[in-house]
């Protein structure tokens, strides 16, 4: 591996390259971490965070009338404002989940089963733990109860295809809750 | 062959390969997820940034020990063999469909295994599906389908991927900050990641001695019957799974409500024939691609790095699977990968002893 002179002047450049490129990133990693001068690093992590936690506020404005609505009692208004609501931003899956608890709570459960469904299709932050967004104990709360609900009458009666395809939707949401990964 | 040290070996590698998997998930990795390459290398890929889902973003260190602890046991035993040279843009495409297979299933080969032996009887379908790909694949290599043989000396890159593992595990411990980090989703549950390094390291270093695969192990028995130490040490991966799910008290039994599952079962069938038919023409599942990559095989090396550009891709795409189903894109990749190998087949097929 050192036979000539050539050999020798490129285990030289090699190690000049590696010694370099120790020293910027020492020179690099005390500059950044003087707080005087600033961190310019790229921090990929803290934007996302940013941008997510900001999110989360928009979902909170947006849907703050709806919330107060269903807190005040006023659930079919609730609901239609909803509706207006999924229409404009038919992408976000926060008028579904809100959509499903008040369904839950004006004893439509079907309908919730099927909102729950789609909201958490389009953002499985709903059934996470570490999200700001999760309502996981709400959502396995429901699904317990609607297991053995749906299980009951699915046993009475085998055929019918709409509680065939309810009871689907019930083990999408026992399976997302699961975990897994995905 | 009870008495042949190799025997014992792979029969320990598949026991602790089988008693990991279920302990990382015990340890924080996600449900039936404690051992997943491609679940591992969608993470990876993730955090490196090639693909922008917030929630499979995380450098894994089982990842990394696989490699490195196969490369320390290659080096150790005298192994470590740089060479390379066999097809290799092909191979590249093959690691890039085989991670298409494993995200349409929801698991590689390692999770086939492990979701079966905690009771996610949706895997049924991918078992089989993979029987039929080896079975597949060895019809081929009977028929003449064979890859150029490599060559062997240090300028076929061999060392490169060893060295790439060696940085993204500089880049694990100091943390720049380009990478990403999940804070929620699957990718923000993992072991703590010493136990994670030192259990990919162990299993990574026992691979590499043992030789073991799981499509391997299922190749060799098609081909010489229970007599070969392989399929025990496929049964004893199983086994020790299965009874540490029982221990654990992770055995669900059912086809419902698992998770990171789905009833697609012609898709989780085909997606795991895929794997399995690739695996047998690059010689070796995912997982061992990994090891043989680290002992210095360069078309392997490729491989892997067609795995992580398959990672990076079907997250981006939308290919990956979830527990609504399979996604369009998912089944046209993996009619793709099925066009892709069959006409692969057809190019590296030597006709030279073809009967007539």
């Amino acid at each position: 591996m050192a036979q000539d002179r050539f050999d020798k002047t490129l285990w030289l450049a090699l190690l000049t390259s590696l010694f370099s490129l120790a020293v910027v990133l020492t020179l690099n990693a005390s500059t950044s971490g003087d707080s005087r001068h600033g961190s310019k690093e790229l921090n990929k992590a803290m934007d996302r965070e940013m941008a997510y936690r900001a999110r989360v506020e928009l979902i909170n404005k947006l849907y703050g009338p709806v919330e107060n609505l269903r807190t005040n009692g006023h659930k079919p208004e609730a609901l239609l404002k909803l509706d207006e609501l999924i229409r404009t931003y038919p992408g976000e899956a926060h008028g579904y989940m809100l959509k499903g608890q008040i369904l839950r709570e004006m004893g439509a459960e079907d309908e919730a089963v099927a909102s729950y469904v789609e909201g958490v299709k389009l953002n499985g932050d709903y059934v996470d733990d570490k999200s700001p967004l999760s309502r996981r104990s709400e959502i396995q709360r429901f699904v317990d109860e609607e297991t053995k609900r749906i299980g009951a009458r699915y046993a009475a009666e085998p055929g019918n295809r709409s509680i065939a395809v309810l009871l689907q939707k019930n083990n999408y949401l026992k399976s997302r809750l699961a975990g897994g990964c995905e | 062959m009870m008495r042949s040290r190799e025997f014992w070996t792979v029969v320990v590698v598949g026991a602790l390969l089988g008693g990991l998997g279920v302990m990382l998930a015990v340890w924080g990795n996600p449900e039936n997820s404690g051992i997943c390459v491609s679940c591992f290398i969608e993470n990876s890929a993730g955090a490196l940034g090639l693909h922008d889902n917030p929630n499979m973003q995380y450098l894994r260190p089982e990842l990394l020990g696989f490699v490195l602890g196969s490369t320390a046991s290659a080096l150790l035993f005298r192994e470590f063999s740089s060479r390379g040279g066999s097809v290799p843009l092909s191979r590249l495409f093959m690691g890039i469909f085989m991670i298409f297979g494993c995200a349409v299933f929801i698991g590689c080969p390692i999770k086939l295994f492990l979701r079966l032996a905690a009771g996610d009887l949706t895997a049924v379908a991918g078992v089989i599906g993979l029987l039929f790909g080896v079975w597949a694949g060895l019809k081929g290599v009977a028929k003449g389908v064979d890859l150029a043989n490599p060559k062997k000396g240090s300028g076929s890159g061999g060392h490169l991927i060893p060295a790439l593992f060696l940085l993204l595990l500089v880049f694990f411990l100091v943390r720049p900050g380009f990478l990403l980090f999940s804070s929620k989703g699957s990718a923000a549950q993992y072991a703590p990641w010493m136990i994670a390094l030192v259990a990919g390291t162990t299993l990574g270093v026992l691979a590499q001695r043992s030789r073991f695969c799981i499509t391997g192990s299922i190749r060799d028995t098609f081909l010489m019957g229970f007599r070969i130490s392989a399929i025990w040490g496929l049964l004893a991966f199983v086994g020790t799974a299965l009874v540490m799910s029982l221990v654990m008290g992770r055995f669900h039994p059912g086809q419902y409500g698992q998770p990171g599952a789905h009833l697609d079962y012609l898709w989780s069938f085909l997606g795991m024939g895929l794997v399995g038919w690739i695996s047998v023409i690059i010689g070796g599942c995912p997982f061992r691609q990994l090891i043989k990559a680290g002992e210095g095989d360069a078309d392997a090396g490729l491989v892997v790095v067609g795995m992580f550009i398959g990672g990076g891709l079907a997250q981006s795409w939308g290919i990956a699977s979830t527990s609504a189903g399979v996604s369009i894109y998912g089944k046209a990749a993996i009619l793709m990968g099925f066009v892709f190998v069959v006409s692969s087949c057809l190019l590296f097929r030597d006709r030279k002893f073809i009967e007539l």
